[in-house]
């Protein structure tokens, strides 16, 4: 957001070069106060022949945005493809559940560790170092991960390279190799990488947030130097056999290839994979029962991480649709939404604050407010978040920041349909997760119709402020009040 | 107006260098829709514009890009082109108020008010400035009744603007949205609107933003801390050593008539270029164009004296202690573009630190297991000026800054003795080229590349110019640039350690 260019700006701290600070003036604040009005009347205003912003008339979009072509393997799979001959190249993934959510209790980390050994450990012919030449040789790469809902394998490669890049793919999906030297890497790799968490409030906080939210439940279960030491090859061996399969997998290929000729080769890459996967492994339900405790994880820092939600909704459910508009108005919108105009624009106390629903399938989604902001401010952020969610509640919106939000999310919906491998994917991912094919159009016909009395109604319903998870990460002696205010606090020990 | 129109195979020309194995016919095959478009005018004022066609999606991505950044702020006013940057977004004249005369007068007073603050600030009483201070903030108030705020964000949001942000670098400030094609004149409409008629309200909220911003990239984060020291260090001229968003005194102390005099003096539509990539038609399109950034003056920006910085005579160290894991990052000084050196080093980054075959990552990462992560970058912080070499990596536990620091010596002399093979060298230069094609694969990736390219180059044609470079760079080269700069008496080494309980201490 309005970022300077690099990730890492330095500061010139005094040591060999002090900036001089500017000595002030001594001008008379009269004359001053004349110049600027005068400089004010050199600045040059629209000319009268300009129209008004809002009185143009853009002309309307005409647009079929392409739809990917569904096929089905003869062992079952799924396929979406969507050509796109505008650059040479091929971008496709195999989608698996076999997800985060599927990791057993005391190994959190399997199912992201099983997707990093796919690709690292070697596959088919090849040996971990060998499948890493090779595909660089090609210019190409196949990439693996797995994240709450769903793994994913892909691939990334010149359409002149394909044939020689599709088969490393299947091979990393269907015949991995879990290599025992790589997986000591990967896992010592994983532990440093968790020892840096706290390193970053961000991170810690949202980690230590999700776990609160979902406590005993594998949506909010994070990996730790236990669970990533107590998982053995055999483990991901296991986890790999028991779910990766083509009842579980659905693929989307787009890019620079005929559509007949990639079914055929996708048919002969994977056509004789049969295994049967087991059913998924039992899960809880989901406890939606927030008390609004605070939970406080002490860190010396001159700005607060400020976290605030609780599980919301399914995706599968109506009020999702509204819940989405609602939460865009409030704090998913952006610049214009009214966390942002409220503690950014207005007060300048954050340059990171936002609000956001996320999908949740099966499990319900969360909905999270936070900000990141002067440690002295704390208190009265989190004040600020929960008055803006209660204003929400109280009162209707104006219509006029309706039609903001409703204009918004509509025209920005053509982006949507911008990347050939996008609409694959999503088609992809939208069939595995068990959502109607037209989703995202019935959401748009309820935009479009949604009163402001829907968003009061879904706010008083679906957000409860009062019962809600304020997690702070920051220094308590500079809070500027007691987080008391809020509900019981309990500290977490970071050690 | 100058038009040039000329069709050329942009992207299909790049691949043309590239790929181990080359495609087979791919300029000839006819539903390969390769051939870009590129128009390239510029107007009257100086401002020069390139429009690519692309009509797979009727979208557009926008990218107008100043040659001004942090290397031309004046002492003293450290990170002002990021505070202006900041301000583009407040509006004009005609968006983002109802009642331009009044707010223009409540503007001044709030200008007033913040000098008499800073006046009784320095030496006055508690009660003057806690008197001040109350003046300051019921001018603002009132200012602030007269705005509508977020007028530009809601106007273009609305539209169906995504992506909407702005970028500012030591080299240069980068304004950036994605659109739908039919909102060009919008597009035009407010942005010729802003360069003409900025109006700076909310400055002192904003302001308050960028000390937030300040403390968040770099206050609060090891890394961001570690860097402050270590360019501090590497530099003692240069401003590529100081701060690019500001210390926090600095900040503190803006006002808005400095950043408005900033922005007058330097952003010109002769320092600009405009880039459009997507569903565009050169022929209405350039007039529509024009009709509105035609319109802004013409200006001759301060020439800018930038101090040289003195050649190293020896390696300089510098320790920070943070309650954080170990990190380390070290830089050596070196040429940039189009000195040839810039592009061989381009490639020695590459050979060291892109992908998993890459020399750095497969010894520190895999085979001994001393780091989580390493990397390396051939041009920081900027590419305006000569610039640094850097290494950066996290060690992994039990090991510390100095195993990755002996480990890397260690494959820099093998650079500076031992030529690179053929085999490598081939794949190296294939991933430079793969990885390039990629980024222009994206509307906006294309955009600002044509726009950096322009402005920093010495034209955009240069993307192709500069593969045709790389694939020239023989092993040779390679070892004769790495004796030549990783000298250690050329080098200044950052290191973060761990210091709990003093962190404090040590950070403010």
């Amino acid at each position: 957001m309005r970022a300077t260019e690099v990730s890492v700006p330095g500061t010139k701290r005094s040591r060999y070069e002090a900036i001089r600070r500017r000595r002030l003036g001594r001008p008379s604040l009269l004359l001053l106060a004349l110049l600027l009005v005068a400089g004010q009347a050199l600045a040059q205003p629209a000319p009268d022949e300009w129209p008004h912003p809002l009185e143009l008339q853009p002309p309307p979009i005409d647009y079929e945005p392409p739809e990917a072509r569904q096929e089905r393997l003869s062992n079952g799979i799924t396929v979406f493809l969507l050509e796109d001959r505008t650059l040479p190249l091929v971008q496709g993934v195999a989608y698996v559940e076999a997800p985060a959510l599927y990791d057993p209790e005391g190994k959190v980390g399997l199912a992201a560790l099983t997707a990093a050994m796919l690709r690292e450990g070697g596959a088919g012919e090849l040996s971990p170092a060998e499948l890493d030449i090779r595909l660089e040789q090609l210019a190409a790469s196949v990439e693996a991960s797995a994240d709450t809902y769903l793994a994913s394998v892909g691939f990334d490669t010149l359409s002149s390279t394909l044939d020689e890049v599709m088969p490393l793919w299947r091979d990393v999906l269907v015949q991995p190799r879990f290599d025992p030297d790589r997986l000591e890497v990967r896992r010592q790799r994983q532990l440093e990488a968790i020892r840096r968490v706290v390193d970053d409030p961000v991170q810690l906080a949202l980690r230590e947030f999700f776990y609160r939210v979902a406590e005993g439940h594998p949506t909010g279960a994070y990996p730790t130097l236990e669970s990533i030491n107590a998982i053995t090859r055999e483990d991901i061996v296991e986890f790999h056999r028991s779910y990766y399969g083509p009842a579980n997998t659905a693929i989307a290929v787009a890019g620079d290839f005929d559509s007949d000729e990639m079914l055929a080769r996708l048919e002969q890459l994977l056509g004789d994979w049969r295994v049967e996967v087991n059913p998924p492994p039992p899960i809880p339900p989901l406890d939606e029962e927030p008390d609004g405790t605070v939970y406080l994880a002490p860190k010396q820092m001159s700005q607060s991480v400020v976290v605030i939600g609780h599980p919301a909704v399914l995706a599968y459910s109506p009020a999702y649709n509204d819940l989405d508009v609602a939460n865009h108005i409030l704090g998913g919108g952006g610049f214009t939404s009214r966390l942002f105009e409220e503690i950014r624009t207005r007060r300048g106390l954050a340059y990171a604050t936002a609000s956001v629903v996320t999908q949740g399938f099966e499990y319900p989604g969360t909905f999270v407010a936070y900000s990141i902001s002067p440690a002295q401010a704390t208190h009265q952020v989190i004040s600020l978040i929960l008055e803006e969610i209660e204003r929400l509640q109280s009162q209707p919106v104006d219509p006029a920041e309706l039609s903001l939000a409703q204009e918004t999310i509509l025209n920005q919906s053509l982006f949507r349909y911008d990347s050939a491998a996008a609409i694959a994917q999503r088609s992809a991912r939208v069939s595995l997760l068990g959502l109607e094919p037209d989703y995202y159009e019935r959401y748009l016909d309820n935009l479009q119709q949604i009163t402001a009395e829907e968003i009061q109604r879904v706010a008083r319903e679906e957000l409860h402020p009062q019962e809600a998870v304020i997690m702070v990460v920051g220094d308590p002696e500079l809070f500027g009040g007691s987080l008391e205010d809020f509900g019981e606090v309990v500290t977490i020990d970071l050690e | 107006m100058r038009i040039t129109s000329r069709v050329l195979a942009l992207v299909a020309g790049l691949l043309a260098f590239g790929a181990v194995q080359p495609a087979k016919s791919q300029t000839a095959d006819p539903a390969r829709a390769l051939v870009e478009r590129v128009t390239e005018a510029t107007l009257d004022n100086g401002l020069r514009v390139l429009l690519v066609e692309d009509h797979s999606a009727p979208v557009i991505a926008f990218n107008l890009m100043f040659g001004v950044g942090g290397l031309d702020e004046p002492a003293g006013l450290g990170g002002i082109a990021h505070m202006v940057e900041h301000m583009a977004f407040k509006g004009t004249t005609t968006i983002g108020t109802d009642q331009p005369l009044l707010e223009q007068q409540a503007l001044a007073a709030v200008e007033v008010r913040a000098l008499a603050l800073a006046h009784v600030r320095d030496g006055g009483s508690p009660e003057e400035v806690a008197a001040a201070e109350e003046a300051f903030a019921a001018a603002q108030q009132r200012a602030q009744s007269l705005a509508l705020p977020s007028a530009l964000d809601s106007l273009l949001s609305s539209a169906g603007a995504v992506g909407l942000n702005a970028s500012t670098g030591y080299d240069r400030t980068a304004y950036v949205v994605e659109l739908p094609a039919n909102q060009l004149e919008l597009y035009a409409r407010v942005y010729a609107d802003v360069l003409r008629d900025t109006v700076f309200r909310y400055f002192y909220a904003e302001r308050d933003v960028v000390r937030q911003e300040r403390r968040q990239r770099s206050e609060d984060d090891p890394q961001g801390f570690l860097f402050e020291a270590f360019q501090d260090a590497a530099y003692v001229r240069h401003p590529y050593g100081r701060s690019l968003i500001g210390d926090a005194e600095t900040i503190e102390s803006y006002r808005a008539t400095e950043a408005k005099a900033f922005f007058e003096a330097f952003y010109h539509p002769g320092q600009a270029v405009l880039v459009l990539v997507g569903d565009v038609q050169p022929e209405t399109d350039l007039p529509l164009l024009e009709r509105y950034f035609g319109t802004i003056p013409a200006g001759t920006p301060p020439r800018v004296r930038l101090p040289s910085e003195p050649p190293q005579k020896e390696e300089r160290r510098v320790t920070v202690d943070y309650d954080a894991q170990p990190q380390i990052v070290i830089g050596w000084h070196k040429p940039t573009y189009p000195e040839r050196e810039a592009f061989v080093l381009d490639l020695i980054s590459a050979l060291l630190s892109d992908g998993r075959t890459s020399r750095l990552y497969r010894r520190m990462v895999v085979e001994d297991g001393l780091a989580l992560n390493v990397t390396t970058s051939s041009a920081f912080p900027g590419v305006r000026e000569p610039n640094l070499f850097i290494f950066y990596g996290q060690p992994r536990s039990p090991n510390g800054p100095a195993q990755l620091e002996a480990a890397l010596y260690e494959e820099l002399e093998r650079l500076r003795s031992e030529p690179v093979g053929d085999e490598e060298l081939d794949k190296v230069k294939n991933r430079v080229v793969a990885s390039t094609v990629r980024a222009l694969s994206s509307n906006s990736g294309l955009a600002a590349a044509l726009a950096f390219n322009e402005l920093f180059a010495g034209g955009w044609e240069r993307l192709m110019l500069d593969l045709e470079i790389y694939q020239s760079v023989t092993a040779e080269e390679i070892r004769t640039v790495a004796r030549k700069v990783f000298r250690p008496e050329n080098r200044t080494v950052g290191v973060l350690l761990p210091s709990p309980g003093q962190a404090a201490e040590v950070r403010r």
